[in-house]
């Protein structure tokens, strides 16, 4: 569908025709799937080029790459790099190329943008793709025992019912040390967390008390969602199988997965049901917040706070219990809108709650900030350099604690975020654990701001279309500002009402690679807050491995104990240990 | 630290008395749903839109029974069930405290006759959707062309319920339909699917024959 007459110029053109120009013959297709979506298709060994140009030269960054068995489509498997541009002429742009089916091969683009690397790994383990050039080539999501040649989400691969036998009873996964000291010594944590939910196995590399490197493994709980959605159930039911990705932000990635098929379905949401979808989103960033606030004075050991917020927080979730029947803002997307109104009562009742909420954290944070921990434990503390940050697109508060203006909700206004009046991205720059949760108050405030706007200017009208007809094989990608940073879902149907593919990224997904930098430089007892302040979703590690590199010697460490550590820095539970 | 106790002062007691006492919940709550066997017609459409699969229809080896199961265990409390359901025999009620000693306690079921065509004698459908089917679309009729009013919920579920049969009465329930063919139609709800078909084909030459002599 390439554009015949000149008229105005489409929203991501001018990205079109610079890669047109910088690259002649390199664009091979370009077509819009929404308003401010578009694809461009490039023959493989162009990607590097291409996505390097967009994401340096044209202030792009990487939220996702998805790749696709389009094998009986088209006869080729696809990648698509999907990216944000977030300098002149905001748009999202997805550079998508074609992979021989038989090699399987294309080149890697994490050598020049670091930000593909999960992805790029992802999709070995899952499609059996090989990114030629890789500096990384271990597994990520497959388990150790997982089958060689088994690749779950090739359409002819496997029956998700049934999980293949194990081929091997040993962890044979290896951690990476990138530091140059030649003596080390090493911590696990892990496999379960210090603080989500998801278990991961942490590595740290230690000189006596300070962390030199950390590597980690996770996906121990990876529950083949994408596998599921496209085999068990219909399109219309994976809105709440979405909301089940996360258990604190279900609702974003609810409405995300619902907004990528309305996009790519043509389906004009009423304005009514866009105003309660966002409503929704920030009520769930209401609690999410509290949470996070309250395991930072956890991590301080100001237990007194932590419990506070909780009190708080208890407040938000009767609001969401309110507006929605449940504690969670869950089950509430269909294709098309949402299924509950506010009504006249209900927006009454949510000032009040509103109102109450606002005293009650503006004491609470005046509480925090005036405890002489909380700014000895987070300032300058799990710092998230610039460059990093630019390298590896990570997302939410930790990209905004770093400086960035990056908040997908005013980067691509989307729903009735294009209505606010007077709000502004929150950033920071002091790039320490101080900066992120300064950015999560500020944010919290403005969420509360938000819910009021909208009550107020919220117009009447339904709040559901079935007014559409279905489309198989068009994409789109749907993408919400969950409160730990922007959700990007990927789907497109098949002619069986099911999803042809779908591609869920979680916000802490782009968080992860980073942390390794975070920790460089800090001691053992900051690990906990570091991890915490990426809020990655709940139960951090459990159980965390510390490697000493000068003694070669390994200790576990349980939650406990390094939970403990992180609150009273003393008693460290290295001590008279070096020589077990 | 004087900030501290100020808050702690303000606060007061934030604890509730449940379960000593029980929980305020706000109406519209989303607890566990609740099945009314009597008013419910074994349509299976909560089981059709149930998106974990909690709600099943099984029928029995021989035919002659269908039955209606529900596993709480599954299920995710979206509420679904209750917006699908023609006869608001199933609704989410308040109660949420759903723990059970022993793992099939979590899930109830309850069956219903299946009936058998007049003219084949090959099960079916549920006895009680036919029935309901049955009366809706007399009822409609009876109130024949001035239906559109004050029936026009009833309309609406009759034209949904045909829809679901199979789609070949669909819009007779419509205003417009004269009360002798849904009357006719009403009559057609005693056979199978695969004889319908037959008399409409049947219906469907001898209109074409008809037609063919005016020209």
């Amino acid at each position: 569908m390439i554009r015949k007459e000149k008229k105005a110029l489409r929203m991501g053109e001018t990205h079109v025709e610079a890669v047109r120009s910088t690259f002649p013959g390199a664009v091979l297709d370009a077509t819009w799937q929404a308003e401010d979506q578009v694809t461009i298709t490039v023959p493989a060994d162009m990607l590097p080029d291409v996505v390097e140009f967009l994401y340096y030269g044209r202030d792009g960054w990487l939220p996702n790459m998805v790749g696709n068995d389009e094998r009986s489509l088209n006869g080729h498997y696809a990648l698509y790099y999907l990216l944000s541009m977030e300098g002149a002429d905001p748009s999202f742009v997805a550079v998508r190329a074609e992979i021989d089916p038989v090699t399987r091969e294309f080149p890697s683009v994490t050598p020049r943008v670091p930000a593909c690397v999960w992805s790029e790994r992802e999709v070995r383990d899952m499609f059996g793709l090989v990114p030629v050039g890789l500096p990384d080539e271990r597994r990520l999501v497959l388990p150790d025992d997982w089958p060689n040649d088994l690749y779950p989400l090739r359409k002819d691969s496997m029956d998700y019912r049934k999980r293949p036998a194990p081929v091997s009873d040993m962890e044979n996964y290896s951690f990476l040390y990138e530091g140059d000291a030649e003596e080390t010594t090493q911590v696990p944590m892990g496999p379960l967390h210090i603080t989500s939910d998801e278990p991961g196995h942490f590595r740290l590399f230690v000189e006596g008390e300070e962390i030199v490197d950390a590597d980690y493994r996770l996906f121990y709980v990876h529950r083949g969602m994408e596998k599921v959605a496209e085999s068990r159930l219909n399109y219309d039911a994976v809105t709440f199988l979405a909301d089940r990705i996360c258990g604190i932000c279900g609702n974003a990635h609810s409405v995300a997965y619902a907004e990528a098929v309305e996009n790519a379905q043509g389906i004009e949401v009423p304005i009514r049901a866009q105003y309660i979808r966002t409503i929704l989103l920030e009520v769930e960033r209401l609690h999410s917040h509290l949470l996070n606030l309250g395991l930072v004075c956890h991590y301080c050991g100001f237990d007194t706070g932590f419990q506070h917020f909780f009190r708080v927080r208890e407040r938000a979730m009767d609001l969401a219990e309110m507006l929605v029947g449940a504690r969670k803002t869950y089950g509430l997307n269909l294709i098309g809108g949402v299924r509950r109104d506010i009504l006249e009562s209900q927006k009454l009742s949510t000032i009040k709650f509103v109102q109450e909420l606002r005293n009650d954290v503006e004491a609470l944070v005046d509480m925090l900030v005036s405890t002489a921990n909380f700014e000895s434990r987070t300032a300058g503390i799990g710092r998230l350099d610039p460059k990093i940050a630019r390298d590896f697109s990570p997302v939410g508060p930790c990209v905004r604690g770093s400086g960035f203006a990056r908040d997908v909700r005013f980067n691509h206004p989307f729903d009735a975020y294009k209505h606010l009046e007077g709000l502004g991205v929150r950033y920071h720059d002091g790039c320490d654990v101080q900066s992120r949760t300064l950015v999560r108050v500020e944010e919290f405030m403005d969420s509360l701001t938000m819910i009021e706007q909208l009550l107020d200017s919220a117009p009447a009208g339904p709040i559901l279309t079935e007014d559409w007809t279905y489309t198989p094989h068009k994409f789109a990608m749907g993408f919400t500002e969950a409160p730990r940073g922007e959700d990007m879902h990927w789907a497109m149907v098949g002619d069986n009402q099911k999803c042809y593919r779908w591609r869920a990224k979680a916000a802490t997904y782009s968080n992860w690679p980073i942390l390794r930098y975070m920790f460089r430089g800090n001691t053992v007892a900051d690990a906990a807050i570091i991890v915490g302040s990426m809020d990655p979703c709940y139960s951090c590690t459990d159980r965390v491995t510390v490697v000493d590199v000068n003694k070669h010697t390994e200790t576990v460490l349980t939650k406990s104990q390094l939970e403990s550590y992180c609150r009273r820095r003393t008693y460290s539970p290295l001590q008279g240990r070096g020589d077990a | 630290m004087f900030k501290l106790f100020k808050e702690i002062g303000r606060a007061g007691n934030a604890t509730v008395a449940y379960p000593a006492a029980p929980l305020d919940l706000p109406d519209g709550y989303r607890g566990k749903p609740q099945h009314d066997e009597a008013a419910c017609i074994a349509c299976g459409a909560c089981a059709v839109a149930c998106p974990p699969n909690a709600i099943s229809m099984e029928l029995a080896a021989d035919q002659s029974r269908i039955t209606w199961a529900i596993n709480y265990g599954r299920c995710i409390f979206c509420g679904r069930c209750e917006e699908v359901c023609p006869t608001v025999a199933i609704k989410l009620s308040k109660e949420f405290e759903l723990a059970v000693g022993c793992k099939a306690d979590l899930e109830e079921s309850c069956s219903y006759p299946v009936a058998t065509c007049a003219r084949c004698g090959k099960p079916y459908a549920s006895a009680k959707e036919i029935d309901y089917a049955r009366r809706v679309m007399m009822q409609a009729a009876g109130a024949g062309a001035a239906a559109a009013g004050a029936e026009g919920d009833v309309d609406a579920v009759t034209g949904a319920t045909l829809d679901a049969e199979g789609g070949e009465l669909e819009g007779m329930g419509a205003a417009g339909a004269g009360a002798s063919e849904l009357a006719a139609a009403a009559d057609k709800i005693s056979l199978c699917l695969e004889c319908r078909r037959v008399d409409d084909g049947v219906t469907a030459q001898k209109r074409a024959t008809e037609k063919g002599g005016a020209r």
